[in-house]
This record gives structure tokens, C-alpha cells and sequence, in this order.
């Protein structure tokens, strides 16, 4: 009987060099050809949209090529009389959007270009009484907005401004019995939410609480044998959980644990050689997600071509620097 | 066709009508979808109601969806004025095309609380999203914000209606409320079946089926125990999925906690402790025993022992199973691992506990049952195949206080429930032998030596 293991085959001829130029003209371009329909579909989530683009150019060294005074004041335009900010103009105001506006306005240097004080009323306004965080004034918990909050408001350097030990309990009670973390307590481990609560726990100087031998095994049974990671047990691997699986490797201090050869071939793989950018998988259409999350997987990995990452934020190293932060990591 | 901005105008509300009549037509409309069909047909909407199948065709879409998505957005900047009927119909409309588009969900929202919209109807939009979106986050976002509002309706009507009126007309009201809630909690979870069968370990519609218990059924243990028992075939039929298994994990959490004893506040002699909703026809505990109402606190905290007890054992018989029935499932030894800690860690616990309330339960550990390994021998033997019979040693840790007569033991044999085996370091240690020994399939060697392994290391090392 033939293995059934949900995972893909790299073919022998699957290319293995890093094509940045051809990734930076596919981001340099994506958007200027934006097709009605398409662009409507993806609106809700622009604002991350502009920050996985421009983030991934910064990594390459090319950040100088997006237009940065349009994108400063589509920002200013998308925050709210709440001190939120929303995906684009006329859509409502969410933490999801609020934290890419930061992390775009600190690639840029720009914070400033925002009404801080007001967003961090709006963050501070979210957090319930348990420690949680809203998303937005409707009221959805998610340990994913934990994250937002505390990695925006670092950002903004104003983590003091809520009650970060209450913060910590929350995120704390949804860890579960295999050292990972879910959305809410009682839900299953997920790598995309244990990226989110490792950094968390980062970026409030927490992670001794976290069984790191324990998470790191499950983290490392993500690895299939193609070398990508995926995001749960019998998902198929993917660039993106490839990436949330090894930057919370790197947060717990176990990134040796995986095969690290065999993770840079899979991601090399994910590259479209005609077009640039890079898919899920190999052969699958690229997109800025994923390309964004391929590259910056590699300067994990140590590719030297790219600048280093910073795995809690995922924003080039130098751009932490200059506004001095630097979040925990475990050895 | 419909090239100009005027015909493009009037083609998209003439369809937006055509959705908005399809559903006065047919309120049972369950699944929509878009049929491909690159060409528009004309004297023909692009609007197809076949049965309760809502269709549209693939060529409108393009126009549709960026007008819709623009008037609604040029509303939300003020610049545009929709009445609330309109702006009801074209959210219906945004939604089942691009079910994530928050703001829409928001502009719902408003509608509902100021009552042009009820609550029922956004459900059932929400549902027919799911049939082509499964996997949704905002679809599941706001179900959850439904729900909420009928959750602090139902009590709100509950507090006014015990305040000054008549005795029966509150009992016949807060009937129709609890029967409101269970038909609520129970089209829920249809939902969540659904999109669990559309798309395989759907994480979203999982963590809101745990949700929606957590909110709507908190503590009701029979809840908990039907949904167990209605789980097993789905989960037996979908071996590949985590999410699923993990809903069963949850379950069996929740059940625990709801039957454990909590040393410190309830011990075991206290009637309090008894629960009222333990179920006495729910499938689970196949032996049952007298209704609780007839025991002393020690023998209805014995009876939920054993119904525990018979919880895990069931479970590993099942897990046992379908490792053997369906190789090289990492979601299945995932599940193992799971129920095996969850038994450890209840077990540990449970002794602390009763070693300081007299020794009474660890009796009921000792090594005189079966073990789990001799229970896995059994269930092979029967399909013809072989497991090491290392397993039927006798099990040291399962020795606790097993030289203590327990006088309970005549009255349980009477009772004819049998106790089952329970797990222990090395039975499952023969478990894992037997796989390796029967089995050539290389994914499930690789499970079964993980399994080993984290056995040694995670439960090994634990204190
Ligand atoms: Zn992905």
C-alpha cells in the first residue's frame, strides 16, 4: 500500500536559487494592474495587503520603489474618529488593520502621520475584563487580537498603557495540553495562533511560561517529509504556516530542531520563475501573502541575500532598531 | 453586454431584486452557489432557482460585486443615501458573493438593533454563505454576535417576566424560552456539521461548535454526553480530521470536569455534588444504574467514577480501532495522545483526591480489571490479527491501594456493570508493540515510535 501522508512532491527540476528581482517587480507591480473585481474582493483586508507588499520589499533592499507619501495618506484617511483604522477607506475600523498601519508607518519612519494618542485609547478601549482583546467594538475574542494589541502598542512604545498581567492570563488559559495555543480557551492548537501567542508572550517578557521543549515538539511534527511545515496535523505544508511554525521555533529558542535544508528547498520551490512572487505550494498561483512569508521564511533560514527578520513582528531587523525594540527570545 | 455605466446601473438592480424575490419566493433556499457560464442569455436573469438551490451565473458576477460593494461603501462615508430596506438587500447580496467582507457584516449589525432585521434571518443568511464559504472567519464572527444578542434578549424577557406576573404565565414563558434556546443550540450545530463536511478540519467551524456550547450549554451535561455519542460515527467516517477530534477531546474535557469531584469545595459525601442533569437515557453508560436520587453521596460519586471510567475506556477502545482499521493517521495518534493525558492527569488527581478522603476510589483502579492492553488483544483477535501479548502482564501502575476491600464490589457486581480496563503506561506501551510487530506501513511505524517516544518523554518524566 502506497503512503497516504497529505504532503507534495518537489519535482527534481523545482527551482532551488532565490529569484528576488523577479519578487520585487511582481510586488512592484501588483496593484497597478488591479482589476476591478479582484481588487473589490481583497478590499477588506488592504491595509494588510500594503504591509505584507511593502514589508517583503524593505526585506529585499527595495522599499524606495512604492509610493510612500500615497500610502502615508491612504493611512491618515483610514483612521477613525475612535482612533482605529480600518482595511481602506469607508470600511470599519478593526485592530487586524490597525497594527499593519503601525508596522507600515514604522517601515517608513512616519508614526507620526497618526493620531497615537488616539490609538492607543482604541486599543486600551478593546481589552475586556478578563485581559482579553476585542477586535472591534463588537466585541469578538480572539488570542489573535491579544497580539495585535500588544504588538501595536510596542510599536508605539505604550504597552504600559494596559493591564498587560490580566493580558497575560488571558493568553495563558488558551494553551493547551501539547504546549500549543488556539483562538479561544478549550480550541485546538494552531500554528498561525501559536505564532500569535508566542509573540505575545515576547513582547511582554513572558515566555518563561511557556513549555518550550513540549511546544517545540509539536512544532517540529509539522515538518513533512517535502520539508514544508504545515499549521495542524494532516493539513497539507504551506509557505505561510511555514513561516508561523519556524518564527515561533526561533521565539521558543528550537528552530535547530527542524531539517532547515529541506525548509529552504520547499519554500524555493513555492517561487513562480516567470512571474515572481511565491504560492502556498509549489505550482499553486503566488500572491503577496505568501510571497512576503516565502522570503521572509528564508531569512530565518539565514539567507544572507535578505535582511534579517525579526520573527515576533515580522519587520526587518534594522527597522526595530531604530525605534529600540527588541522583544524576548529563548535561547 | 452591459458595458455602460447606466446599463451596467440597471442590469445589477434588477438582479439584486431578482436575489431579493428568489428568497420571498422560496424562504427554504439552503445552498447557493455560482454556476459557470461565461456568456449572458438574453430575456434571461442570471438569477437560477432550481429546488432550493440559489444560483447565480458566473458572467454577472464581475459587474455585481464591485457595484454592490461601492454603494455600500459609499453609504458608509455618508456620501450616499440607502433606505434600510435597500441597504438590507444589498448586504444580502455583498455577503453571499464575498462572505468576508466585514463592514457589511457591521452594517447588518445596525440593522438588527434597531429591528429592520431579526436575528433568525441573519442566521440563515450566515448559513447559506457557509454552504459556499465553509470556512468564513467573519460568517463565524457574526454568528457569534447573533447569538449573543439572542442570549441577552432571552434573559432580559427571563428577569422582566419573573418580576410582578402571574406564577403560570412566567412558568409557560420561561418554558418557551429554554425551548427557543435548544432549538437555537441545536441548528447550530447542524451549521457547524455542515461546513465541517464541506471543508476537512475546519478550525473555524469547530472553535465555534466548542463556542457555542461554552455559551449556550455550559454545564449541561447531557448535552455534552449526546454530542459525544453523535460525534463518534462522524469522526469514525473523517479519520483525517484534527479539528474534529479535537471537539471530541474538548468533550470529554468538559465531562470530566462536569463529573470529577472537586476535592476542596464538594466532597464526595455531599449531596450537592450529585448533578441534576446527569442524563439517564443518554447512550454512553450502557450499564446504568439506579437514578441517582436513590444513592448516598458515596455511591452517586461511585457511579460517576465509573461513568468516567467507562468515558476513557471507551474512547481507547475507539482510538485502538481505528489506528488498527486506518494506517498512517497522525490525527489519530494525536487523538491518542490526548485521551491518554487527559486519563493521566484525571487519574492523578483523582487518587491525590481520595487518598485524603479514606482511599475509596483508587480501589476501583487496581489491577484486578482488565487491562487496556488485554481489552486491544481482544478487539484484534477478532478481526484475525495479532497483537503482543506482552499486555496481559499485570499492570504496576495501575496498583494503587488494591489491597483494600472495597464493600461497594458485591453491589457494583449486582448492579452487572462491569468495570472496564483503563489505561496505563504499559499497556499502551503494548499497544504501540503490537502496531510495530503487525504493522509494515511506514507512516504508521513512524506514529507509533513518536507515540513511544512522547509516552517516555512528555507522561514519562511528568512527577
Ligand atoms: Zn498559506
Amino acid at each position: 500500500m502506497g503512503t497516504q501522508v497529505k504532503d507534495v512532491i518537489i519535482k527534481p527540476d523545482a527551482t532551488s536559487t532565490l529569484l528576488l528581482d523577479k519578487h520585487a517587480d511582481y510586488i512592484a507591480a501588483y496593484g497597478s494592474k488591479k482589476d476591478d473585481y479582484e481588487y473589490t474582493l481583497s478590499e477588506y483586508l488592504r491595509m494588510s495587503g500594503i504591509y505584507w507588499g511593502l514589508t517583503v520589499m524593505d526585506l529585499m533592499g527595495q522599499l524606495h520603489r512604492m509610493n510612500r507619501q500615497e500610502i502615508i495618506d491612504f493611512i491618515k484617511a483610514c483612521q477613525h474618529e475612535c482612533g482605529g483604522i480600518s482595511a481602506s477607506i469607508g470600511h470599519d475600523p478593526h485592530l487586524l488593520y490597525t497594527l499593519s498601519a503601525v508596522q507600515i508607518l514604522c517601515l517608513y519612519d512616519s508614526v507620526d502621520a497618526l493620531d497615537v494618542d488616539k490609538v492607543v485609547e482604541y486599543i486600551k478601549g478593546l481589552q475586556q475584563e478578563d485581559g482579553s482583546f476585542a477586535g472591534d467594538k463588537w466585541g469578538e475574542i480572539d488570542t489573535r487580537f491579544s497580539f495585535c494589541a500588544v504588538a501595536t502598542l510596542a510599536l508605539l512604545g505604550k504597552m504600559d498603557t494596559i493591564n498587560v498581567d490580566k493580558a497575560v492570563e488571558f493568553v495563558l488559559s488558551c494553551m493547551n495540553f501539547d504546549g500549543g495555543f488556539g483562538c479561544r480557551p478549550g480550541s485546538e492548537s494552531h500554528a498561525g495562533q501559536i505564532y500569535c501567542c508566542s509573540g505575545f508572550l515576547s513582547l511582554t517578557g513572558q515566555l518563561h511560561q511557556v513549555n518550550a521543549d513540549l511546544l517545540g515538539w509539536w512544532l517540529c511534527e509539522r515538518q513533512l517529509p517535502s520539508g514544508g511545515l504545515n499549521g495542524r496535523p494532516e493539513k497539507l505544508p504551506d509557505v505561510c504556516y511555514s513561516w508561523w511554525v519556524l518564527a515561533s521555533l526561533k521565539i521558543i529558542g528550537r528552530i535547530h530542531w527542524i531539517d532547515k535544508a529541506k525548509l529552504r528547498s520547499f519554500i524555493l520551490a513555492c517561487q513562480d520563475e516567470e512571474t515572481g512572487g511565491f504560492a502556498d505550494r509549489p505550482g499553486d498561483m503566488v500572491d503577496p501573502f505568501h510571497t512576503l512569508f516565502g522570503v521572509a521564511g528564508l531569512s530565518l533560514l539565514g539567507d544572507e541575500q535578505i535582511k534579517p527578520v525579526n520573527p515576533v513582528l515580522c519587520m526587518p531587523e534594522d527597522v526595530l532598531q531604530r525605534i529600540n525594540l527588541q522583544p524576548d527570545l529563548l535561547s | 453586454m452591459a458595458e455602460s455605466e447606466e446599463e451596467v446601473d440597471v442590469l445589477v438592480q434588477r438582479v439584486v431584486k431578482d436575489i431579493t424575490n428568489a428568497f420571498k419566493r422560496n424562504p427554504n433556499i439552503d445552498e447557493i452557489g455560482v454556476i459557470p457560464c461565461p456568456e449572458a442569455r438574453y430575456n434571461r436573469s442570471p438569477i437560477v432557482l432550481v429546488e432550493n438551490k440559489l444560483g447565480v451565473e458566473s458572467w454577472c458576477v464581475k459587474f455585481l460585486l464591485p457595484y454592490v460593494h461601492n454603494k455600500l461603501l459609499l453609504y458608509r462615508q455618508r456620501k450616499h443615501w440607502l433606505e434600510r430596506e435597500a441597504l438590507a438587500d444589498i448586504t444580502c447580496t455583498l455577503l453571499l458573493l464575498n462572505p468576508d467582507f466585514t463592514t457589511a457584516w457591521n452594517v447588518r449589525k445596525e440593522l438588527l438593533q434597531c429591528g429592520v432585521l431579526n436575528p433568525e434571518k441573519d442566521l440563515y443568511l450566515g448559513k447559506l454563505a457557509l454552504t459556499k464559504f465553509p470556512k468564513s472567519p467573519e460568517t463565524w464572527i457574526h454568528r457569534r454576535w447573533v447569538l449573543q444578542q439572542i442570549l441577552r434578549q432571552c434573559s432580559a424577557m427571563g428577569r422582566k417576566h419573573q418580576q410582578g406576573e402571574a406564577e403560570q404565565a412566567d412558568a409557560e414563558r420561561s418554558q418557551q424560552l429554554s425551548d427557543h434556546l435548544a432549538r437555537t443550540l441545536h441548528q447550530e450545530m447542524k451549521v457547524c456539521s455542515d461546513a465541517a463536511c464541506r471543508y476537512p478540519s475546519n478550525y473555524n467551524a469547530w472553535s465555534h461548535r466548542i463556542w457555542v456550547l461554552q455559551h449556550m450549554a455550559k454545564g449541561n451535561v447531557k448535552v455534552f454526553h449526546d454530542e459525544l455519542s453523535s460525534m463518534r460515527l462522524w469522526v469514525s467516517m473523517h479519520v483525517s480530521d484534527h479539528s474534529g477530534f479535537h471537539y471530541r477531546q474538548f468533550l470529554l474535557k468538559e465531562l470530566i470536569t462536569e463529573l470529577s469531584l472537586t476535592p476542596a469545595s464538594t466532597p464526595p459525601s455531599s449531596p450537592q455534588r450529585r448533578r441534576s442533569q446527569v442524563p439517564d437515557s443518554s447512550p454512553p453508560p450502557p450499564s446504568q444504574g439506579p437514578a441517582n436520587g436513590e444513592l448516598s453521596g458515596a455511591e452517586a460519586a461511585a457511579e460517576e467514577d465509573r461513568q468516567l471510567l467507562q468515558l476513557f475506556h471507551q474512547e481507547v477502545e475507539l482510538c485502538s480501532d481505528l489506528i488498527q482499521s486506518f494506517p498512517g493517521h497522525e490525527t489519530l495518534w494525536s487523538h491518542r495522545r490526548h485521551v491518554f493525558y487527559l486519563w493521566h492527569h484525571w487519574r492523578r488527581e483523582h487518587q491525590h483526591h481520595c487518598s485524603s478522603n479514606g482511599g475509596n476510589a483508587s480501589v476501583r483502579l487496581n489491577n484486578s480489571e482488565p487491562t487496556l492492553a488485554e481489552v486491544g488483544a481482544q478487539s484484534c483477535a477478532g478481526r484475525g490479527e495479532s497483537v503482543n501479548g506482552q499486555g496481559h502482564a499485570s499492570d504496576a501502575m495501575e496498583v494503587d491501594a488494591a489491597s483494600l476491600p472495597d464493600p461497594r464490589d458485591s453491589k457494583r457486581l449486582k448492579r452487572g456493570a462491569l468495570l472496564p480496563g483503563t489505561p496505563g503506561l504499559p499497556s499502551e506501551h503494548s499497544f504501540v508493540s503490537g502496531v510495530l510487530d503487525s504493522c509494515g506501513n511506514p507512516e504508521q511505524r513512524r506514529f507509533a515510535l513518536a507515540y513511544r517516544k512522547w509516552l517516555d518523554t512528555v507522561i514519562g518524566q511528568q512527577p
